[in-house]
């Protein structure tokens, strides 16, 4: 048995010659793997054959998107399902071969594609060679899945896709073509892509333009060459498309976020198309219409409390700069953090997010499901947490939910100020009608607590545990947590609260919950 | 033990156990061989089986999990498992090709486990070994026993071993039940050595011998009605594995007997059989096995045998009146993939519904016998183990059924032809099962579905329009393939 005190000693942050194990928490991007199937599963004319055990099929094709993006399955996608003898002894070429032999079968008029996974390349599974001998031969596509997060991963899938499909067979661009843009992006797994994607093409055709192709998520795998006769690409996410819309050539904007990046986006596209007028006019009348209610808004009551709510994003590096340009340079509320992702330098990982949450919480957290299980964890109940990547279950296939564009101000906005409401409504402590009719001092045994005395230090210490809590949350929570001191103070016949009482009292209170 | 009389079927003993499991082996072997038939099964249906670990040992208080694998298998496993509510922050190591060649899996493991050991209030770690670090040669010797005063287990699932999540299950809990409830050895007077049981020397152990444990992931509902019968015999529940508590674990080779009323604890069955622990199959499910289950009981734990006879009787007679009162009518497919299918079936059956197919992932064993037996003497022409969607849906085909308890594509495909379908894991899991109680809500919850039909039929129409020709009636059964 291992000496217990040695093992400071077997950290591997003590061994020199190794480099320093990089720890996870609760992970926020998946793999190239899962990128690869993501993207090439929405081509309806695409069958994939996964190199995989059970497990990594069922959860990119079934159990994550039942939950994501809401279908039932992935059906365009087999496994070629794994098992020890392929992973000790035999390889996987055989069970590739029987799924491609049973697929072309069964799906005469697919095209096949031969995806690899984690444990594929571990193995180092390459079956490109014997695939491509095949008659007719199919493609096969190392996604990576070691190295790269799903972010690299979609980008490689899309010019993969390109390169192999589109580039040889894609058209010049025709004078009939001036108006045509190009949406490059989303995919399966893009957190709340069909309204923000609803709102982009409103935007476009606003601006004068005409979409030519939505890909992958509209297209086929057959419409791949009619890349080439977008006039304008806009790439939908900062986290990947990118790439494509340089190898296209054309010129290429980013889908917007915000008050004035939603206004530059439609009047550079008004440039770019040579529809400058159309453009200006649809952001006049926008401004009388879809954006009216940020004005109304802003000239309202509601407007006076933006600067004094904090809020923090950890999201895609789309949301998350959108959301810091319209909350907090926009609109000016306070900024507590934001983390994009992919991750940059200096960003926190889920590691420092957790810590931070812990000890400090914003009124409002757009965030995925890791961060709400630390809110969990930290009993940040007067937290507003509203979910804005994955992952996380969440149901977002309304089209009326968008981030994006003016309608994603308003919604967002919306969104905030109806939660305001709900915190301004439960905002005093609720008197308790089931406990009408009992004696008044066993229904509030705080009817006993004007004979305590308060010590300054106690006070103080209470203060302390006050400013964790969200400024707009702290007159109810300073009550709430004043009665539980005074509530244990009274159970245990104290006269003066100390700071030693007060932490009792919060410490027994908490281990309650 | 071998003195005990209980009903057929129902007390596996040791001495069973060997010979079956010995005559069992090639036709094991021939259910779990790969191949692909000419008809196409090409997948199989299942979670991913590491999730039936991980769900299991995320729902213990105190344990904290490490989970040794690549990023694609970390992001869709912890989505899963705090879909079903794991809300449990978990560690990992990074682990990509940089890792893979620096060759510093234990290290990696290690440093995982001490993060996660730094939760307070941890008493347990559990790292969770997946497919890539399966294969990069992580074991058991490579990790502490403890961590600054934290227990360790390594809990290997790869899911190109374990073809399905109910059986992951077993081997958490058989991880646990290695560390927590060991079998150990006496040697007796005459030399022979044999497993060292409790025998009840003193007030505690005395009336836990008179208590049983359930093996089996069940609605929390189950638990409280089990108990109350077992309690008007002078026995009792004192627990149900997987169990959100960790001492329930260190329990399971002091009570009277185990009832694994699931089909797939294999591994722990044995681990509990080695420590000398009666082992009862089977469970309360309809009139006739919950007779059965409640005499087993009652037979291992050594409880009053008239009186046992007496409640088990009463138990069956409230089923039947709840049956003859709310009788099913109608056709219904069991394919979910939670591993404790053909248990539903045989309620089903009971209550009057006409189930001719049932599918499952786990795969065919002794403890699945009994109930096949029984299924088939009562008009199921087939018992799929470890399926395929494509046998499913080939079996929609052949039987057309009214209702279909299916696997989430399953029950889609099922929808899409207008047919009512529930996606099994979600709809029957999250409800009591159990003797007369649990008979009446499932009774119910099946009738209802049935008498939806008409808005099944309703919606696949709006959506795709009038059927080409629709045949009138449900169609005769076709012969098997």
């Amino acid at each position: 048995m291992t000496d217990l005190n040695d093992l400071p000693n077997r950290a591997p942050a003590a061994d020199q010659s190794r480099a320093p194990i990089e720890l996870i928490r609760d992970l926020e991007s998946t793999s190239g793997y899962w990128a690869a199937v993501w993207t090439m599963c929405t081509l309806p004319d695409v069958h994939l054959i996964c190199d995989a055990p059970i497990g990594c099929f069922n959860l990119v094709a079934t159990a994550v998107p039942d939950y994501t993006d809401a279908i039932p399955h992935i059906h365009n996608i087999t496994p070629s399902v794994m098992r020890e003898q392929e992973v000790t002894l035999l390889g996987t070429a055989g069970a590739v071969r029987r799924a491609v032999e049973a697929l072309r079968s069964l799906h005469p008029d697919k095209t096949l594609i031969v995806v690899s996974t984690a444990e594929s390349e571990m193995i180092s599974s390459d079956h490109s060679d014997w695939l491509s001998k095949l008659d007719p031969p199919v493609p096969f596509f190392w996604s990576q899945s070691l190295e790269g997060d799903e972010w690299e991963g979609r980008d490689r899938a899309l010019l993969w896709l390109w390169n192999r499909f589109g580039r040889e067979r894609a058209a010049p661009l025709s004078a009939n073509d001036a108006q045509m843009v190009n949406i490059i992006g989303p995919t399966y797994g893009c957190f709340n892509s069909p309204a923000d994607l609803h709102e982009i093409k409103r935007l476009i055709e606003g601006a004068g333009g005409k979409v030519n192709l939505v890909y992958p998520f509209e297209a086929t795998l057959e419409d791949t060459p009619r890349l080439s006769r977008g006039a304008v690409n806009v790439v939908m996410y900062r986290e990947f498309g990118e790439a494509l819309a340089k190898e296209l050539g054309r010129p290429y904007l980013f889908a917007p976020m915000g008050i004035r990046e939603t206004t530059e986006f439609i009047q550079q596209l008004g440039d770019l198309l040579g529809t400058r007028a159309q453009a200006d006019a649809f952001i006049a009348r926008e401004k009388q219409t879809t954006l009216a209610p940020l004005w109304d808004l802003w000239r309202g009551p509601q407007g006076d409390w933006f600067a004094t709510t904090e809020f923090a994003v950890v999201a895609g590096r789309s949301y998350t700069e959108g959301l810091v340009r319209l909350l907090a340079d926009e609109l000016g509320m306070k900024l507590h953090f934001a983390s994009g992702r992919p991750r940059r330098p200096g960003e926190m990982d889920n590691i420092q997010i957790r810590e931070t949450l812990h000890k400090k919480q914003p009124a409002f957290l757009f965030g995925s499901l890791n961060e709400k299980i630390y809110l969990t964890e930290a009993q940040a109940k007067a937290t507003h947490f509203i979910p804005a990547a994955f992952p996380g279950a969440v149901v977002r296939r309304a089209l009326g939910t968008p981030f994006m564009g003016y309608s994603g101000v308003v919604y967002i906005v919306q969104e905030m100020v109806n939660r305001y409401y709900d915190l301004v409504f439960n905002f005093l402590p609720f008197d308790n009608v089931a406990a009408a009719g009992q004696p008044k001092e066993a229904a509030n045994p705080l009817t006993a607590a004007s004979r305590l005395v308060w010590s300054e230090a106690a006070r103080a210490q209470l203060d302390r545990h006050l400013e964790g809590i969200p400024w707009i949350s702290r007159i109810s929570a300073s009550r709430e947590l004043r009665a539980q001191v005074e509530v244990y103070a009274i159970k245990h016949n104290l006269r003066e609260v100390t700071p030693d009482t007060v932490e009792q009292a919060l410490a027994a209170t908490a281990a309650q919950r | 033990m071998a003195s005990l009389t209980v009903p057929e079927g129902n007390l596996i003993t040791p001495e069973i156990i060997e010979t079956r499991s010995k005559s069992s082996v090639s036709d094991l072997q021939s259910q779990t061989g790969h191949s692909v038939s000419p008809d196409h099964n090409l997948t199989p249906q299942t979670m991913c089986p590491a999730f039936g670990s991980l769900r299991v040992l995320t729902r213990i208080d105190g344990v904290q999990t490490a989970m040794v694998t690549d990023t694609g298998c970390l992001y869709g496993l912890t989505f899963v498992t705090h879909f079903y509510a794991a809300r449990k922050s978990i560690a990992a190591p990074a682990f990509g090709t940089k890792e893979l060649v620096a060759g510093n899996v234990a290290e990696a493991a290690i440093a995982a486990c001490i993060e996660a050991s730094k939760m307070p209030g941890t008493k347990l770690v559990a790292a969770i070994s997946l497919c890539v670090a399966e294969t990069a040669g992580l074991t058991e010797e490579m990790l502490p026993r403890q961590i600054n005063g934290v227990d360790v287990i390594l809990v290997r699932v790869p899911a190109y071993a374990i073809h399905s999540h109910p059986e992951a299950k077993d081997v958490a809990i058989n991880a646990l039940l290695k560390r927590y409830a060991p079998a150990q050895t006496e040697t007796t007077e005459d030399g022979v050595e044999r497993p060292l049981t409790y025998d009840g020397s003193n007030e505690e152990e005395e009336a836990l011998r008179r208590k049983v444990i359930m093996l089996g992931e069940v609605f929390p509902a189950d638990p409280i009605s089990v108990d109350a019968v077992l309690k008007r015999l002078g026995g009792g529940l004192a627990a149900t594995l997987p169990s959100r508590n960790l001492d329930d674990y260190k329990l399971a080779r002091r009570v009277g007997a185990i009832a694994a009323v699931h089909p797939f604890y294999g591994g722990s069955v044995a681990t509990l059989r080695a420590a000398g622990v009666p082992i009862i199959s089977g469970a309360p499910v309809g009139p006739e096995a919950t007779y059965n289950w409640i005499k087993a009981v009652a037979a291992a734990l050594k409880l009053d045998g008239e009186l046992a006879e007496q409640v088990a009787a009463e138990e069956r007679d409230k089923c039947k009146a709840i049956i003859s009162q709310f009788p099913l009518r109608g056709r219904v497919m069991v394919c979910g993939y939670e591993g404790n299918e053909l248990l539903y079936a045989r309620l089903l059956v009971e209550a009057g519904a006409e189930v001719p197919y049932i599918s499952t992932s786990i795969q065919k064993s002794l403890y699945t016998a009994a109930d096949e037996a029984w299924l088939k003497a009562r008009g199921t022409r087939e018992i799929v183990y470890q399926k395929t969607l494509e046998q499913d849906v080939r079996a929609l085909d052949r039987y057309q059924p009214d209702l279909v308890l299916g696997t989430t594509p399953l029950s889609a495909e099922a929808k899409q032809r207008g047919i009512p379908g529930m996606y099994y894991t979600n709809m029957l899991s999250v409800r009591p099962l159990f003797l007369s109680a649990g008979l009446a809500g499932t009774i119910q919850l099946i009738r209802d579905a049935l008498e939806r039909a008409p808005r099944y039929a309703w919606m696949r129409e709006f959506f795709e329009g009038p059927r080409p020709t629709a045949p009138a009636g449900p169609a005769p059964i076709n012969t098997m393939d």
